[in-house]
């Protein structure tokens, strides 16, 4: 491992924490303002739909507690490893990259956005024979839409300007 | 018994099942061969093309993934010393020193024909215990099956590789995403945010694929190795490797036992049973068989064991519905999806498909050899692929599979969300099948303990009112204590050790 390590085990074991106690709270602010004011958080077990929810959350709660407690009492026995920012930029990319393909899926569709995605994970690994990337995208996409569409019947997102191959 | 193969013999009978069969076989040694992928993530990737299927093919064609995925990740343990996957991490003592040796094909002959034995050794075990225990349980009630899915989820989260604390908070997660949509006693939405997509809850395609597959391609673009192209010469088994494989036989029938009894067991897959078959074939071993230097032994015992799991872990499965890992889990949930609810009720109403079921695990086994040793070559060239190739591919896999299910653009949102929370999750060193069988069994739990309190006129007695309740109860109880002993004994054992420098 080079480098400094941006990400160590115990900050992620709080983010994961965090997490969880995210989880907690949404749960019981839905119970509080959503099911509760409509009725549905009183009554018995068949009436009561926030009854179970809550239980499992308190015992979420009880357990996470529990892990706040080890966490504190372990903080300097912690292996010092984790993720150096050299690690982390690739997969970050490549996050971004998949996010942002799925958020213009629906609006440019599937034929348009699925070969550069692939090209541009490719070129984050690493790759540099352009031509090889560009024809390996373009048979990767063109090949899982040609499975899917023509043997499974599924439609693929044709988006706005309706890209649909007749295979 | 004979009645249910009989009826089943009616559904496996067709070309296409034995092609199904023989499609999920070839992708499951492809999968396994590739390290990083594995059994899971084939079943995940393909889940969305299966349910396309009737039952019996749709689970023909994922228990084919399954079995020849637990065998795949021999052939890179043999020749790459890397695993495919962590099951066939005790393979490679001996798997790859064999290679060295000069007996690559060997090796992979025997891995292949000790797979495909030992994997039909675990479907006699699941074809004998199965309808017994279906049959013992149909006479459960609500407390017995709210009981029964707690004690699957404290066993994966006790035996959990990592902490046993994380393993039953990313159970009690998932347990609470399951009550994400509409409440089935009162139609009431919950935990929807106003979204009609939610109603029906999250899409467990969504949630599998999301948690696995997109956490392992980040896992994998941390690595240097993206542009590798391993150099192999091509390997050529044959089958008179079985001859090699039988003359170990009663390790592989000790194997194959322990394999099986171990898949049985909620959360105790498949390496920790290659491992123990593995320990305990060479304390029997003798000293000129030199376990570690290129054992024939140490093969047969990883391997056999590693398969024989897979039928094990198909008892509890498919006779209570309760799943015993990550990858029996998602089994249920294709056979939710496709309309078959898992347990007594299945065995007493479709026997005819629990029997189809019982032979596409047997047929699986039994072209796992004479597919594995005919298409070795092809799995060596498949080794050759670089992950620059596979991540994008499988991340477009992902996309175009979670969208197949349901064509819901919402749903492949819920799948990025939940690969940022494994990402999350696993960073922090939480095991996430937990998590997954968490989902599966939430609906079970909350619609058991609800209909129970229903019964009760006492409350919540009625759970050790009961004598099969009682005695689970007594075992959960036992769980959580020794979940509670060994982090604190962990805790302790390292306060007394010295502490490890941390790096600021």
């Amino acid at each position: 491992m080079t480098g400094p390590l941006v990400i160590g085990r115990r900050t992620a074991g709080w983010c994961a924490v965090a997490l969880m106690l995210v989880l907690v709270a949404l749960v019981f602010e839905q119970i509080r303002d959503v099911l509760g004011p409509s009725g549905m958080a009183e009554g018995g077990p068949y009436d009561n739909a926030a009854a179970y929810p809550r239980g499992v959350t308190l015992v979420l709660l009880g357990l996470v507690a529990l892990q706040i407690v080890v966490q504190v009492v372990a903080r300097r026995r912690v292996p010092a490893d984790g993720f150096t920012l050299r690690q982390l930029v690739r997969p970050a990319a490549v996050i971004a990259i998949f996010g942002l393909y799925l958020g213009l899926l629906g609006p440019l569709g599937f034929h348009l956005t699925s070969a550069p995605m692939l090209f541009a994970v490719m070129a984050v690994c690493g790759a540099r024979q352009w031509w090889q990337m560009i024809a390996l995208s373009l048979a990767i996409s063109f090949g899982l839409a040609w499975f899917f569409e023509s043997q499974l019947d599924v439609v693929l997102p044709g988006g706005i300007f309706h890209l649909n191959i007749p295979w | 018994m004979f009645d249910m193969l009989l009826g089943g013999l009616g559904l496996v009978s067709s070309f296409s099942t034995a092609a199904l069969v023989g499609a999920g076989l070839i992708i499951g040694l492809f999968v396994g061969a590739l390290p990083g992928l594995g059994p899971l993530m084939g079943i995940i990737l393909l889940l969305p093309y299966a349910i396309t299927f009737p039952p019996v093919q749709a689970m023909g064609f994922l228990i084919a993934i399954y079995v020849g995925g637990s065998c795949g990740g021999a052939i890179s343990a043999i020749l790459l010393r890397i695993p495919g996957t962590p099951l066939a991490a005790a393979t490679l003592f001996d798997g790859y020193p064999m290679a060295q040796n000069g007996r690559a094909a060997d090796a992979i002959g025997i891995a292949i024909s000790a797979s495909a034995l030992g994997g039909a050794f675990g479907g006699l075990i699941l074809i004998l215990f199965s309808p017994s225990i279906a049959a013992f349980a149909a006479g459960f009630g609500p407390p017995e099956y709210a009981l029964l899915a707690i004690t699957g989820l404290t066993a994966i989260a006790a035996v959990s590789d990592q902490s046993m604390l994380k393993g039953l908070i990313a159970g009690t997660a998932g347990l609470l995403l399951a009550t994400a949509g509409t409440d089935e006693f009162t139609a009431a939405e919950r935990f929807t945010f106003g979204l009609f997509e939610m109603s029906d809850g999250f899409n467990i395609v969504a949630i599998v694929v999301g948690l696995f597959a997109i956490s392992e391609m980040s896992n994998l673009l941390t690595g240097n190795d993206l542009l590798d192209r391993p150099t192999l010469s091509i390997a050529r088994p044959g089958f008179r490797t079985v001859l090699l494989v039988l003359r170990h036989w009663p390790n592989l029938l000790r194997s194959s036992s322990i394999g099986a009894f171990i898949g049985a067991l909620p959360g105790a897959g498949g390496v920790i049973s290659s491992f123990t078959a593995y320990a305990v074939a060479k304390t029997f071993s003798r000293a000129d068989e030199r376990y570690g230097e290129g054992a024939e032994g140490g093969i047969v015992a990883s391997e056999s064991a590693n398969n024989a799991t897979a039928g094990g872990a198909l008892v509890p499965t498919l006779a209570l519905g309760i799943p015993g890992d990550a990858v029996t889990a998602v089994l249920i949930g294709a056979l939710l999806i496709l309309g078959i609810f898992p347990g007594p009720t299945l065995f007493a109403q479709h026997s005819d498909i629990v029997g189809g079921i019982f032979l596409v695990y047997m047929l699986a086994n039994i072209a796992l050899f004479v597919v594995g040793i005919l298409l070795t070559p092809l799995f060596v060239y498949v080794l050759r692929l670089r992950k620059l190739v596979l991540i994008p591919t499988v991340l477009l896999m992902c996309a175009i599979g979670t969208y197949a299910v349901g064509s819901s653009i919402f749903d492949l949102w819920v799948m990025f969300a939940f690969g940022i929370v494994g990402l999350i999750l696993r960073a922090g060193g939480y095991p996430l099948a937990p998590m997954v069988i968490g989902v599966i069994l939430g609906p079970l739990l909350e619609n058991n303990v609800r209909r129970a309190l229903l019964l009760s006129h006492d409350g919540l007695r009625i759970f050790i009112d009961r004598p099969v309740s009682a005695t689970l109860v007594f075992i959960n109880a036992a769980l959580l204590l020794c979940v509670f002993f060994f982090t604190l004994r962990r805790h302790f054992a390292g306060r007394r050790s010295k502490p490890l420098p941390v790096n600021t």
